[in-house]
């Protein structure tokens, strides 16, 4: 910028910048004329120069809204066309995928070997990451909707009072989801009361409880309660945004991550202790308590994965 | 009545309060419901006052004498977007030192004034029906 550029030049100059090349000129011939006009009437008036020439740019305002105008362009990032859509998805995106990355960060670093609390901390940090990464982008595929016309104009789908959710079925829920909660905690902490003050007198004098000592202390049962933990926001998303086949599909996901691996330790002999059934007295205990959990997993699992499916598909048929 | 001639919305708001004992309105809300009012009202006028041409400048000053208060940067944006539309024609005219961009209602201009102002008055007769009624 010279020193010699006028603010009439500058303003000019500003405003030409964001408008398409074939406009200009013909915009800026006007637009020196139009204040050229309103200068020279202010002067007219007995106004300075100087004072004139800001008095006529500060009435046509800011350079960027005026080419705005010019160009028929929209000041806002995703208008009310879409926001409803916008906060749609991007409340469905969330709700399912960042639990669910949460939850399989946590377990590929705990099964690349690090402790459990390591691996808590850096799925929570990296779906915290996640969370961003996909309110960035759908914010940013909003916002190129907003501005291609073409697509604007496609877009036909609208609102009807069919889409409407069940009042009564919501509220069946949110109780379902608090009961499920309570379940959760009395399983968790009758679990580790058996295994430490039930624990009884081992072959070799120490205290065994029911679980195997060894798979007690990896910390797998932490990522079994990692990923329990993780699917009470799921839910708790879920039930706010209503189910959709994401949702389904993501909790049938989290659902398996907890009974597959569970099954298969309970069937392979790998989750009760020997030992501790001996030595209470019941030797054949740990393949009929196995098989007790392997039904209680299936059962409970299975209807949690079907459950989300009926939503879904009662959220479809309505729609 | 008429409550709307070129006064400050001060002086509409104490009429309001005198004539109907209604709590007065804080100036923004007032202001935001008369700018409503008197939106579309905008590109009527234009289009019956350049019935004869004019250019930008001048117009706005014609608008502001005969009560129809807009800003500058509204309303020469509207004339591109009118002459977009078909609704207005335009021609440089440099007989004067300044060479200025004239405007000009087109034919469709004028017939979309003849529509709109069949629907003002259409408006301003159930609007005095409704005074009637109550």
């Amino acid at each position: 910028m010279t020193a010699t550029s006028s603010p009439t030049d500058r303003y000019v100059a500003a405003t030409l910048r964001s408008l398409p090349e074939r406009q200009r000129q013909d915009i800026e011939a006007e637009l020196r004329a139009l204040i050229a006009d309103a200068i020279d009437d202010r002067r007219e008036a007995g106004v300075d120069a100087d004072s004139a020439e800001r008095q006529v740019l500060t009435e046509l305002g800011a350079p960027a809204r005026l080419a705005a105008s010019y160009s028929d362009r929209s000041l806002h990032l995703i208008g009310p066309e879409f926001y409803l859509d916008y906060v749609r998805i991007l409340k469905l995106l969330l709700s399912t995928l960042v639990p669910l990355w949460f939850v399989i960060f946590a377990l590929v670093t705990f099964a690349d070997g690090s402790p459990a609390d390591v691996a808590f901390g850096g799925a929570l940090y990296s779906a915290l990451e996640t969370a961003m990464s996909i309110a960035f982008f759908t914010t940013l595929v909003f916002a190129i909707i907003e501005r291609v016309s073409a697509v604007r104009t496609k877009r036909t789908a609208t609102w009807d009072p069919s889409s409407l959710p069940e009042v009564r079925d919501r509220r069946d829920r949110f109780s379902a989801l608090i009961g499920g909660v309570i379940f959760l905690a009395v399983i968790v902490i009758s679990l580790v009361l058996i295994q430490t003050v039930g624990a009884v007198e081992g072959p070799d004098g120490a205290r065994v409880g029911p679980v195997d000592s060894g798979l007690w202390e990896s910390g797998v049962f932490y990522i079994a309660l990692l990923i329990a933990i993780a699917s009470i926001p799921f839910h708790l998303l879920a039930y706010y945004t209503g189910w959709s086949t994401l949702n389904a599909i993501a909790n049938t996901v989290f659902v398996a991550l907890l009974a597959v691996p569970a099954v298969w330790l309970a069937a392979s002999g790998r989750l009760l202790s020997d030992d501790y059934f001996r030595a209470v007295g019941w030797p054949e205990g740990a393949d009929v308590i196995a098989v007790v959990v392997i039904v209680f997993v299936l059962l409970i699992t299975a209807s949690d994965a079907i459950g989300g499916w009926v939503r879904a598909s009662k959220k479809r048929r309505t729609r | 009545m008429v409550l709307a001639v070129g006064s400050g919305s001060d002086r509409l708001a104490i009429v309001c309060d005198a004539q109907y004992r209604v709590p007065v309105l804080n100036e923004e809300a007032l202001a935001t419901h008369r700018q409503e009012l008197r939106r579309g009202t905008i590109v009527l006028a234009c289009l019956l006052l350049l019935s004869r041409p004019n250019y930008g400048y001048a117009l706005l000053d014609a608008l502001e004498k005969s009560g129809f208060e807009v800003d500058a940067n509204t309303l020469y944006p509207l004339l591109r977007r009118l002459e977009k539309q078909g609704l207005l024609t335009s021609e440089w005219n440099t007989d004067d030192s300044r060479p200025r961009k004239f405007y000009a209602t087109s034919k469709e201009g004028a017939a979309l004034a003849d529509t709109l102002k069949r629907d003002w008055h259409d408006l301003d007769t159930a609007l005095l029906s409704l005074k009637d009624d109550s």
